[in-house]
């Protein structure tokens, strides 16, 4: 790790020696694992190994950021970029990188991951728990990830970090439409529950068996952590700073209103043990706990240094990576582990209180009509369990939510006790802590 | 530069192994992005990339591994590994792959201006242009935010029974994100435009005209659009429309990978079954095609990751279901040859079965004809809010753009207009489809790791008879 400190340290140097004003380099270096499977056996185990420097260079506004596939012979690359600086038009909304020389957490790193050899016998475990609950075609991803990084900026940050992480996806089918999906995310190797993972899969998918075509109207929907995952997603991107400067976001104009029921507490919490513990964002300044929503009332959007200085406010230390994504910008504020503030309902409370509902396992596509508004839809998917008068009655099929955001966390009126990390593809992203969620009347509709 | 000897190194250290197949990538890609935020220079960032991997076939199982280190001793490592990978699957059912030709050959897309010839300035300039001519319209635009990526891709792939295969391939897309207000509201417009080819593609695109019009008919929805009366009428289906429909619900149920079950924990399954070949779908104006050969279209390919030849494949034929997308691995499956369908993002992704450039097949309509015998429908350009299921059963389009028609004669918008119907429904309500092809650029998520690949979706407009929306 200190050997990836150096090298941002060193081509800080070397950029700043060639006229950078401002400099932020990142050394990442990834070793991941994956088992896929499907039809209950193995369809490939796939590895891939990355190793590169995101390097971001400023002279006074005029702003360039790299990825420097490499981490050897950097100096070429860093001299070569500030000269691009020099000849890109300067960006009036640059703000300059944070200043600060900071202390950092050490995470703990799980040695197990890292010396993993053969990440199948998890599978093998998946599928069997599936199955010993009447599964009879099971598929899925197992992960095993680690990752170390070095950051250094000419603001005065140098830190180094290391990560790891254990994923399990399973998916279990007992007929070819009941189906049940469940998860386990870990960043330690003992704290994998193969069997228990595919079990509760399993179980999902017995209960789904023989659904009917299920009904329009309004119903309370009970989600489960996967299906909210899946929200998190769009909606922790929506508390983006920058999604709100450009109005691509339900949420531009609202802080200290209320966005959601009070029952309601949205925090990023990087801090917290899980898969994405960080020490530090990507500018290098150290993560903290962030509380976005507090009962219900939006209290901060996530800012880098140069939204919170746009917006006048301080960063959140949610500084995303410097390499932008597609609709995104070099560093664009991100949330990193979002978490919903569990309730003090046990789950066959929940059940029992609920009259006419739906319990969900998971749900995909969501997507939206209009980001500033919030009127979206989407489409459950594995286990969609009819509620009635407290009791599951039965499974319903063919069905799609079709609402708006700010309504559905507007209606949630009951949090269930126990969270949990869920992570599933790149749907259910990035990976949160949830709780089971009730959302009062909420509008399904179907294929005519 | 890709280093041949080294994929040749790496192939003779795989062979030794003796497993059914041994396949090898080298790749090197050099890429540019620039972003404008409400006027602003909001992003540039270049970078190079190269890499390389090793796929491993036994019977017992495949082995992937991939690296961004190019270098022998790293080969060696990623043989090595992939082989243990490949071994440790204890595949209850052997893995089998299709018999093919090997093929010695190169292939390229040419470029009419090179994109590395054209400076950042430029480049920031034309979307300054972009900007300003939406502003231009007087039109309250908002939300503004303009992307452009350009990168240029040099392939070799090799294999252990003699394929060696050299491309180069230069992509450039556009993005926008626009929110258009009136009148209190807000309408949202996200849209891409790519191709295969140089600089000279933003001409083709002429988003100087496009993104203002795109602006003032937002404008017009809010202003003038009325929600349609829910109930059945007939729909006039924009090229966009039916581009998204024959993507989603042709496109993705007729993969090999998906019908066999390869994607069930995250793409998911097919409504569509290996026995359903021939069976009827739509109507016998339904025919579907995913040619990958469309030269400049952004799902291009002369060869595919395993060194097949691509062709057109004849997805939805007449109505009837008549041809999957294979690999190797599934067309093998079913007793039958690949088609050319095996896809990677990069270098760092195991290849699997995609699409390229999907769209439903001319007709013979003039596009003036197809509202002559509507009494009361809606034409519906273009979407926003769209999902289908993981089967693709049952689809949802929301209308960007749409308009009443009445008595054959193009009314006022019609606002927010919504279809909710499933696939055998929309294809067997189709009773006219025009002669003119248009298409739409479009990213298209598969795989875990999601892989985000480039294809067209498009197709003529469609007359559908008798639909539900509101």
């Amino acid at each position: 790790m200190n050997e990836l400190k150096e090298i941002s340290q060193h081509v800080v140097e070397v950029a700043r020696s060639a006229g950078a004003d401002d400099v932020v380099a990142e050394a990442i270096v990834t070793e991941v694992k994956q088992v896929r499977f499907s039809n209950s056996q193995v369809d490939a185990v796939n590895s891939w190994s990355e190793e590169h420097l995101a390097l971001l260079v400023a002279i006074g506004k005029k702003v360039i950021s790299s990825d420097i596939r490499t981490l050897t012979d950097l100096d070429p690359h860093a001299r070569a970029l500030v000269s691009l600086a020099k000849k890109v038009p300067p960006s009036k909304t640059y703000e300059g990188v944070a200043p600060g020389r900071f202390k950092y957490r050490r995470n703990p790193v799980d040695g197990m991951i890292v010396k993993l050899r053969d990440p199948s016998r998890f599978v093998h475990e998946a599928i069997a728990g599936a199955e010993g609950f009447g599964a009879n075609n099971v598929g899925g991803t197992f992960y095993a990830i680690h990752e170390r990084v070095g950051l250094a900026s000419s603001g005065g940050a140098v830190g180094a970090d290391e990560s790891t992480a254990a994923d399990l996806s399973v998916r279990a089918f007992s007929q070819p439409e009941a189906s049940g999906h469940a998860v386990c995310c870990t960043p330690t190797l003992t704290g994998m529950e193969a069997k228990k993972t595919g079990e509760r899969a399993g179980e999902f998918a017995s209960h789904a068996r023989d659904p009917v075509m299920g009904e329009q109207g309004k119903f309370d929907l009970i989600v489960d952590p996967l299906f909210l995952g899946s929200f998190i997603q769009s909606t922790s991107s929506m508390l983006s700073a920058m999604r709100v400067e450009i109005s691509n976001s339900m949420y531009a104009k609202k802080i200290g209103k209320r966005v959601a029921s009070d029952e309601v507490t949205f925090l990023d919490d990087p801090t917290i043990r899980s898969t994405t513990r960080r020490a530090f964002d990507h500018e290098g300044v150290p993560t903290r706990r962030n509380v976005l929503i507090k009962d219900g009332v939006l209290k901060t959007y996530l800012h880098n240094t140069g939204t919170a200085k746009r917006f006048k406010t301080r960063t959140t230390a949610n500084a995303g990576p410097l390499i932008p994504s597609a609709y995104g910008s070099a560093a664009q504020p991100m949330a990193f582990h979002p978490v919903v503030v569990p309730g003090d309902w046990k789950m066959d409370e929940l059940i029992a209180d609920t009259k006419r509902g739906l319990y969900i396992n998971n749900t995909w596509y969501t997507r939206y009509q209009n980001y500033s508004t919030g009127e979206f839809s989407t489409i459950p998917r594995d286990a969609i369990l009819r509620v009635e008068n407290g009791e599951i009655v039965g499974a319903v099929k063919n069905i799609r939510i079709s609402d708006n955001m700010m309504n559905f966390w507007k209606s949630i009126d009951a949090l269930s006790r126990k969270a949990q990390e869920i992570y599933w593809w790149e749907e259910a992203a990035p990976p949160s802590t949830l709780p089971t969620v009730r959302a009062k009347q909420m509008t399904i509709t179907r294929s005519a | 530069m890709i280093d041949e000897d080294l994929a040749e190194y790496m192939l003779d250290a795989a062979s030794k192994h003796t497993p059914v197949l041994a396949e090898v990538r080298l790749e090197s890609t050099s890429c540019m992005q620039l972003a404008l935020k409400a006027g602003q220079v909001d992003t540039i960032a270049s970078s190079q990339d190269a890499g390389m991997n090793v796929k491993i076939f036994f019977a017992s199982g495949v082995g992937f591994s991939s690296s961004n280190v190019v270098s022998k001793a790293e080969g060696l490592r990623l043989v090595r590994q992939a082989v243990s990978q490949a071994k440790s699957a204890r595949r209850k059912s052997p893995c089998t792959l299709s018999a093919e030709k090997a093929v010695r050959t190169s292939w390229e897309v040419r470029q009419k201006k090179s994109l590395a010839d054209v400076t950042t300035e430029e480049k920031l300039d034309y979307l300054r242009s972009l900007d300003s001519a939406a502003l231009k319209t007087g039109v309250k635009v908002q939300g503004r935010y303009y992307d452009l990526k350009d990168w240029e891709t040099t392939r070799f792939f090799g294999n252990s029974e003699g394929s060696r295969i050299k491309s180069f391939i230069p992509r450039m897309k556009v993005e926008s994100y626009n929110l258009v207000s009136a009148k209190g509201e807000t309408e949202q417009s996200m849209r891409e435009w790519a191709g295969s080819g140089g600089w000279e593609l933003k001409d083709e695109w002429n988003l100087l005209e496009v993104l203002p019009d795109e602006m003032r008919m937002l404008k017009k929805q809010i202003e003038h659009g009325k929600r349609v009366k829910p109930g059945k009428c007939d729909l006039v289906c924009g090229s966009e429309v039916t581009g998204i429909a024959a993507h989603e619900s042709c496109g993705h149920p007729m993969e090999g990978d998906r019908i066999q079950g390869r994607e069930m924990s995250q793409a998911g399954r097919s409504f569509i079954s290996e026995d359903m070949i021939g069976q009827r779908l739509g109507s016998k104006y339904a025919t579907v095609i995913d040619d990958p050969g469309i030269p400049g279209s952004y799902g291009y390919y002369a060869y595919d990751e395993e060194g097949v030849k691509a062709r057109p494949r004849y997805l939805y034929k007449e109505g009837l279901i008549n041809e999957f997308l294979h690999n190797r691995e599934t067309g093998s499956k079913m007793g039958l040859v690949s088609n050319g369908s095996s896809r990677a993002e990069s270098y760092l992704r195991e290849p699997i079965v995609r699409m390229g450039n999907t769209f439903v097949a001319p007709g013979d309509f003039e596009e003036d004809e197809l509202f002559g015998t509507v009494k009361d429908g809606v034409l519906m350009n273009s979407f926003t809010e769209w999902n289908i299921d993981d089967k693709r059963y049952n689809q949802k389009y929301v209308s960007r753009e749409a308009y009443f028609i009445k008595d054959g004669e193009l009314a006022g918008p019609a606002r927010k207009c919504t279809i909710e119907i499933t696939t055998p429904a929309f294809w067997s309500a189709i009773d006219a489809v025009t002669k003119k092809v248009r298409f739409d650029a479009a990213e298209c998520g598969k795989g875990d790791p999601g892989q985000g690949m480039s294809v067209f979706t498009g197709g003529p407009m469609l007359r559908l008879r008798g639909v539900s929306l509101r």
